[in-house]
């Protein structure tokens, strides 16, 4: 009896442990899709329930990561230039509490590019110099952190076509980038459902303009 | 047992949910949309709707931990019971004190930032700005508070002379920001402005952290390490040509030859060169993050400069005297930053020396002027309260300087060591209202003498995009050095200041009017028994400090980013009304350098189709007062009003590893031949005018930056 109840035991608290990890792949992989592929309404309630998701699992990198992620994303669409500011503010943190959970991550030095950037466009002709020089920064130290990331080139195609092609920017400057982002998006795998997957489909979506 | 069992499988049978819900409101009771909601330990939770009501369901029993948090407001955590199926439970969050609530103090201080954000001007605005010419006091002449003075170099800030304006670098004061003065020929800054990322342009009411200046401070904050590429800029222009190199984003070393027998032949020009002005100079910059929370730069320049050209000696009409003048000056300036581990305690310090030597030769005689200044610097900062919002600065300056003027056969000089304690806080009582309060103590050993002097600021938020905001303080200054030589006796000048400030900064428009009160007291002052207007006499006479005066008077400025597209437009308007008894003014008079009314107005705009900049600037200054020699101040004559137009347009050519700028500009483009005073013949029976040695002038160069670019931006490397 006393074995049975053991065993029983056992297998209740890896049912519970079980159960748990299903909830949180499940959470994640439902709210970090509608965080990546979301462009026509806020997605700040999707945020909220991430930043509970991050507040819980906190030994967890990823949540946070999207916590962030979401909030740059949104940062580029919504408020005015000192909320978007105010809104970035908190996504450093994120970005901090991420790091420190997975230093040397090739995604969040992605991130931390994606995140110079959104302080960049806020504006752009004084912050220039210090948010594009950081942009530089941390896109080549993702890429020598993980050569094969196909976000780091879509990134760098992103940024030249939105800079006018007197300062070196332009569409035709910005395309060999977004093909050579989709030639390693072939031999990128996921590690799983709910990480980083994104640039896939922008890229596609910016050959098309 | 059966009990037993129960319990373990307690999780997988009680299915019966609780649902919570309640209202979240600011203190005011404001509905608060988007606030999160979070029950501890588990992701359920709510985002509030937009009339701040919110509800969710979960499973969990007992005792939990609910938590609200939103942007912008302190999160608050609440403990909840779940064990009926319907809890209601209401928030009301505090504000935090952000940059989108706080008021900030503003009166008195005109800053280009890119890191704050209720700032008047952007760096870049520097560079860009016609008839600014890049040189950084130059543009602050465009601001309102200060006057154009086009004979002498300087910032000559509401009634106060140039020398009651000090440039601080990194908290250093500057000893030399000006080229060697010459008389009658306005010189540059020193410094490059993209060397900075901020400037903080003072016209009064300054903080108790600076002091030896009567009327303003300039202060100028070195940029801090940007990215981590390597690259070569070459200039080249009509006055020199230079070469600098970054290396990995930390260390940049410049050397660079100036000549302006180019600029001199192509435009017209009354100079009349022995030796036309040539020089050579170096800079070192190290710009370091040792660790994750402690910064090291150290800036170091050295320049060599000569030139020998023949003044009017104004005996007279076609009488000159050779003046002839080799500098050789070196600033040096090394900081150290240290963030301590919670981030609430910051440490600054600074260690500089500087050296500067004029042999200079006037006609026939040697006048050698020499100082140097070594300095340490040290700042504690403690942020506390609500959001870390408030701040206590204390700390401690200490100088040696000595200085020297050779006049003929005659030589004067003084040591001086000059201390300085000082201690401020900045409180936030609400987001809307700060209070500034910070005293001063300084001690000058070549007076022997020390001082306290209190310093107040406040700011008060009205609305949403609007604030006033006042200064106010004593501020005193050691006499002039010329004083000092002959009369040791001498003590403290003083100012008091009083100054309101109203703006509205909203949709990238600003308005900023200041109304300001200035008193004057224990000026220096010359007994004569005749009048000599002339600025560069060496006085001799008995001296005192029963001198005083006042100014008081307005200013406007209005910024317009919105109505040009790409483009920008401000507006200026400052009235003085200013009278003072000092040096060899026998009673009080309109300083021969105060104009009443100064205006300037400014626009530029960017083409994109052609990545050009191009930039128009007027500005007018009313007459200023003109004093003859002997004069009995019976009458008041004034010089005809000052007016210039200038242009200015840069080109931009980048490539992925290279980056071309062209830059051309006009000053004084209608060629207005502006009068800034006169100077009399020996006998007093003869007057000349003071103009500019060139009527119009022309200026133009390009930079080329190969390498990796360490994301600079446009008009980066433009090095005039």
């Amino acid at each position: 009896m006393k074995r049975m109840l053991l065993v029983m035991f056992l297998a209740g608290s890896s049912l519970i442990v079980n159960a748990q990890k299903e909830k949180y792949e499940a959470t994640m992989t439902e709210l970090s899709g509608v965080l990546q592929n979301e462009y026509e309404k806020s997605i700040m309630p999707v945020i909220n329930k991430m930043e509970r998701v991050a507040n819980t699992e906190t030994k967890e990198w990823l949540p946070q990561y999207w916590v962030a992620y979401g909030l740059i994303k949104e940062s580029y669409t919504n408020g005015t230039a000192a909320e978007k500011d105010v809104m970035l503010d908190k996504a450093e943190e994120y970005i901090a509490k991420a790091e420190a959970l997975s230093p040397k991550n090739a995604e969040i030095e992605v991130l931390k590019a994606n995140f110079s950037s959104a302080r960049l466009v806020i504006d752009p002709m004084s912050r220039w110099q210090k948010y594009g020089a950081l942009f530089e920064q941390h896109l080549a130290d993702a890429a020598k952190l993980d050569p094969t990331n196909p976000r780091v080139d879509y990134l760098k195609a992103t940024n030249l076509f939105h800079t006018p092609e007197a300062f070196g920017g332009g569409k035709d400057k910005a395309k060999p980038y977004f093909e050579s982002s989709l030639k390693k998006f072939e031999a990128f795998k996921s590690p799983n459902s709910y990480s980083p997957s994104w640039g896939k489909i922008e890229s596609e979506y910016f050959l098309g303009q | 047992m059966k009990k037993l069992l129960l319990l373990l499988f307690l999780p997988f049978l009680t299915q019966a949910q609780v649902r919570v819900s309640g209202k979240i409101t600011d203190h005011k009771g404001e509905s608060l949309a988007f606030a999160n909601v979070s029950l501890l330990g588990t992701y359920d939770g709510a985002t509030a709707a937009e009339d701040g009501s919110y509800s969710f369901e979960t499973d969990e029993k007992g005792n939990h931990k609910l938590q609200v948090s939103m942007i912008g407001y302190h999160t608050l955590i609440k403990e909840v019971e779940l064990n009926s199926s319907y809890v209601t439970i209401n928030f009301a969050l505090k504000e935090t004190i952000n940059q989108l609530n706080a008021v900030v103090v503003s009166a008195g201080v005109f800053e280009a930032s890119d890191s704050k954000r209720m700032v008047m001007l952007k760096p870049l605005d520097i560079v860009t700005t016609a008839g600014g010419n890049a040189d950084i006091t130059s543009v602050m002449q465009l601001l309102p508070g200060s006057t154009r003075v086009g004979e002498q170099e300087g910032l000559f800030v509401r009634g106060g002379s140039a020398q009651e304006t000090k440039t601080v670098i990194d908290g250093m004061i500057v000893q030399n920001p000006f080229f060697s003065s010459t008389p009658d020929v306005p010189q540059r800054g020193r410094f490059e402005p993209f060397m900075f990322k901020g400037t903080a342009f003072s016209t009064g009411g300054y903080s108790a952290q600076y002091g030896q200046a009567l009327s303003s401070v300039l202060l100028l904050s070195t940029q801090d390490q940007l990215g981590t590429n390597t690259s070569t800029t070459a200039s080249l222009n009509l006055a020199g040509a230079g070469v600098a190199h970054t290396h990995k984003g930390w260390i940049t070393g410049s050397v660079y030859y100036t000549n302006i027998a180019p600029l001199l032949a192509l435009v017209k020009n009354r100079f009349d060169f022995e030796t036309v002005p040539q020089g050579i100079g170096t800079s070192l910059t190290i710009n370091k993050n040792l660790q994750r929370n402690s910064h090291f730069k150290l800036y170091g320049t050295w320049s060599d400069n000569g030139s020998a050209m023949n003044l009017p000696s104004y005996d007279t009409a076609e009488g000159s005297y050779r003046f002839a003048n080799r500098n050789k000056n070196l600033f040096t300036n090394a900081s150290y930053k240290y963030v301590f581990k919670d981030e609430t305690w910051v440490m600054n310090s600074g260690l500089s020396y500087s050296n500067n030597k004029d042999n200079l030769e006037i006609q026939d005689f040697n006048a050698d002027r020499t100082d140097e200044r070594t300095q340490a610097r040290v700042v504690f900062t403690k942020l506390f309260g609500n959001s870390n919002a408030n701040s206590f600065n204390f700390g401690g300056e200490s100088h040696y300087i000595s200085v020297g003027n050779r006049y003929y056969e005659y030589e004067f000089g003084f040591d001086d060591s000059y201390s300085a304690l000082f201690a401020e806080t900045e409180m936030y009582f609400t987001p809307k209202l700060a209070v500034r309060p910070g005293l001063r103590y300084e001690y000058t050993s070549v007076l022997g003498e020390s001082n306290l002097a209190p310093r107040l600021s406040l700011a008060y938020k009205v609305g949403k995009f609007a604030q006033f905001s006042f200064a106010g303080g004593r501020f005193y200054q050691n006499p002039e050095k010329e004083y000092l030589y002959v009369n040791p006796n001498l003590t403290f000048e003083q100012a008091d200041h009083l100054i309101l400030n109203y703006q509205v900064i909203k949709n990238r428009r600003t308005f900023r009017t200041e109304v300001f009160y200035k008193k004057y007291d224990k000026l220096v002052k010359e007994e004569t028994d005749y009048f000599d207007p002339n600025p560069y006499r060496f006085p001799t006479w008995n001296t005192s400090n029963t001198g005083k005066g006042y100014a008081r008077g307005f200013d406007v400025f209005f910024r317009d980013e919105k109505a040009i597209k790409n483009g920008d437009l401000w507006v200026t308007y400052s009235f003085l009304d200013t009278r003072r008894e000092f040096k060899n003014y026998p009673k009080q008079l309109i300083p021969s350098f105060a104009a009443r009314h100064n205006m300037s107005v400014v626009t530029k705009k960017f083409f994109t189709e052609i990545s050009t900049n191009v930039g128009l600037t007027y500005s007018f200054a009313s007459g200023r007062p003109v004093y003859a020699l002997a004069d009995d101040f019976k009458r008041q004559e004034f010089t005809k009003p000052f007016h210039s137009v200038s242009v200015m347009a840069s080109k931009i050519k980048q490539t992925p590893n290279s980056f071309l700028v062209f830059y051309f500009l006009v000053d004084n483009l209608l060629g207005r031949d502006n009068i800034f005073g006169y100077r009399y013949s020996p006998d007093g029976t003869e007057r000349y005018a003071v103009k500019s040695p060139m009527k119009t002038t022309v200026f133009f160069g390009l930079a080329w930056t190969f390498g990796k670019l360490n994301g600079r931006s446009k008009e980066a490397d433009l090095n005039f």
